[in-house]
């Protein structure tokens, strides 16, 4: 398993989602006109995310982690096509049902592969490969997040959004070289 | 790619959104074409040029807590002239301050208070620009200055073929009737003069009557006692005391000016737990509304002999009475009465509002002197203002039974000699506006004239022109 690849796909893709979280939060917040709503939009992603977990779970196992992050990364980076054009609660709620989706997806992937590894190399560092690999991810998502502070006093929120939906797209194909390289 | 279809597709429908430009009632959100921040009056002189020679529209705004669209216009160019906000000449010596008018009258305390200064005339709060406070011709607490009209040395304006004027009493005299309660139809107000006063330290007197005494203890105990310097009252719209029990609260001059020092400091919201969640409760109930009332009066009595600086009086809370609600909103409709007429226009008040289901939350009330100096001027006589705070839905169901409910209001004020104020929802039919403020045509007649191409427009102004 090329885990430095993994590794430099998941940072992309956790840096893109620190880079527009506030953001959309922020949206959400303009469109919807209340807490309750607010509420919903959230509740609504994690009730989808919980009812795909036992699904994607076993999607991890028949086709293997690489595709489930596909899936994931071309996902999101068509949803944040979406957010911008989104108006009224009823899109909102779309998109946070398919962000919750794509999401349970994320986590199962990243925490299969993550054991799948260990499992594979019969690691007995378990806990060293696991704090390297979030070092490493959340490092990146810190940088991510403070210079997102800089570039909002240049780019629009749409821009901010359009900027994700590439970096996603980007650790799509960061993701789908891998397999090239694996195949050759 | 697909993914590249997709982003194109995304693009170009982003680029297509209209942007909404919404007031603080909420009542009338609607597709403009961009809003610009004011920098430099050139820019400005620019864009004012350019949308006279292309058809272009213009509206103003500046914290936009007018209520009937009077700062924005369907597929027009918003104007906002909060960025536009440097104080520009100061004299202490001769009481004189020059602003842009995008400066809210809180930065203009802050500057002032330290010279023992403070303002003649403004609102309640001073959360609003200087700009739309002339624009709206508002009156506030003060009882001795008169309106805000006496308080402007002069001003710059921009008028709507794109010249910039000077408009005082002696240049240009004829703009400032038009300018001042003008709501931004007559061109941009650039930069203002205004007059200041010292600052006072008053103490604080509080007194609960009937309703029907008010007008006569205002008379003998309020206006001709020249040490009350400010005052306002409240009246109950809690069930048990509805339109009976009111509170006045006035502001005379301390014996000891040498405490102003002491209480110099100018204040800041404080925590609002509690005010908030009172207010909430009313808006809910009767039992809230009971509560609420009793609470705030008891805390408003125990106020009687504390000390407060005039600028503290200009700078009251107001951000415990946001409210965020799916499908509601709260909006203000103010009336004026006589001062003479107060007694029976409450008991007719009384009698229209016992009969709806209309969810009244507050209503306060203040004294405005006699002063026709403005073309749309609501103060024919010297009358006393209630301004009146309204829970309810932004459906249109619900804003035609509170049209019908103001309209009724409206009617009972203009029997009596009333009027009501202007910068708020157009609840008012077009033959009340007329009743109101007999000079409107004459004022949409010459802003007529003076912007031939219809540069500078409102919803106010598509509602009643």
């Amino acid at each position: 398993m090329d885990y430095h690849r993994f590794l430099r796909a998941q940072s992309i893709m956790i840096s893109a989602g620190s880079v527009v979280f506030p953001f959309y939060l922020l949206f959400i917040r303009n469109v919807g006109e209340s807490f309750s709503q607010f509420g919903w939009a959230y509740g609504l992603f994690t009730l989808m995310s919980a009812c795909s977990f036992p699904f994607i779970g076993r999607m991890a196992d028949a086709v293997g982690e690489r595709n489930l992050l596909l899936l994931y990364t071309w996902g999101m980076a068509l949803v944040m096509l979406l957010i911008p054009i989104a108006g009224g609660i009823w899109a909102i709620y779309a998109i946070q049902i398919l962000m919750g989706f794509l999401g349970a997806v994320q986590k199962t992937a990243e925490k299969s592969a993550l054991s799948r590894q260990a499992y594979e190399k019969r690691h007995t560092d378990i806990g060293k490969s696991i704090g390297h690999y979030h070092l490493w991810t959340s490092v990146w998502s810190a940088a991510a997040i403070i210079v997102t502070g800089y570039l909002i006093d240049f780019l629009t929120i749409g821009s901010i959004f359009y900027l994700a939906s590439f970096m996603y797209a980007y650790a799509g194909i960061t993701l789908a070289g891998r397999a090239k390289q694996l195949a050759d | 790619m697909i993914y590249g279809l997709f982003f194109i597709l995304s693009v170009t429908i982003f680029q297509r959104q209209p942007i909404f430009a919404e007031d603080a009632g909420k009542l009338l959100p609607t597709a403009i074409k961009e809003i610009r921040p004011a920098s430099t009056a050139v820019s400005l002189e620019k864009w004012v040029k350019s949308a006279n020679e292309h058809h272009g529209k213009l509206s103003v705004a500046g914290m936009q807590h007018s209520q009937g669209g009077h700062t924005y216009y369907p597929g027009a160019t918003m104007i906002d002239m909060k960025s536009y906000n440097r104080i520009l000449d100061y004299k202490p010596d001769e009481r004189l301050i020059t602003v842009q008018s995008g400066v809210t009258w809180e930065q203009i305390q802050r500057k002032i208070n330290p010279d023992g200064l403070a303002l003649r005339v403004t609102q309640s709060q001073a959360i609003f620009t200087v700009g739309g406070s002339l624009s709206a011709n508002i009156h506030g607490r003060d009882i001795r200055f008169g309106s805000i009209y006496n308080t402007v040395q002069s001003l710059r304006l921009l008028t709507p073929t794109g010249q910039i004027i000077v408009v005082s009493r002696t240049k240009n005299p004829e703009w400032l009737p038009n300018v001042i309660g003008g709501y931004s139809l007559y061109g941009i107000i650039l930069d203002v003069t205004l007059k200041l006063t010292s600052d006072e330290l008053y103490q604080i007197e509080t007194k609960e009557m009937s309703a029907e005494k008010y007008p006569a203890y205002f008379a003998e105990q309020v206006l001709r006692d020249d040490a009350v310097r400010m005052h306002m009252a409240r009246i109950s719209v809690a069930p048990d005391t509805f339109f009976n029990e009111m509170y006045v609260i006035n502001y005379r001059l301390a014996e000891n000016q040498l405490l102003l020092d002491k209480h110099r400091e100018l204040h800041h919201e404080r925590i609002i737990a509690l005010p908030k969640a009172l207010l909430g409760f009313s808006r809910y109930s009767e039992k809230g509304k009971e509560l609420f009332w009793q609470i705030q009066k008891d805390y408003m009595l125990n106020k009687g002999g504390d000390y407060i600086t005039r600028n503290n009086v200009m700078r009251s809370e107001s951000e415990f009475m946001e409210y965020e609600q799916a499908g509601r909103t709260e909006v203000l409709s103010e009336l004026f009465i006589p001062v003479s007429k107060f007694t029976v226009f409450v008991r007719d008040l009384k009698a229209i509002l016992r009969k709806e289901q209309f969810n009244l939350l507050n209503i306060t009330i203040r004294y405005v002197e006699k002063d026709e100096q403005a073309t749309l001027s609501y103060a024919k006589e010297d009358m006393f203002a209630l301004v009146l705070l309204i829970n309810q839905g932004t459906g249109q169901h619900e804003i035609m039974e509170t049209r019908e409910v103001v309209q009724k209001m409206i009617d009972a004020a203009l029997v009596h000699g009333g009027s009501y104020y202007l910068p708020y929802y157009p609840y008012a039919s077009k033959e009340q506006l007329r009743k109101a403020y007999p000079n409107i045509d004459e004022f949409f007649k010459q802003k007529q004239t003076i912007d031939p191409n219809e540069v500078f427009v409102n919803l106010f102004y598509k509602e009643y022109k």
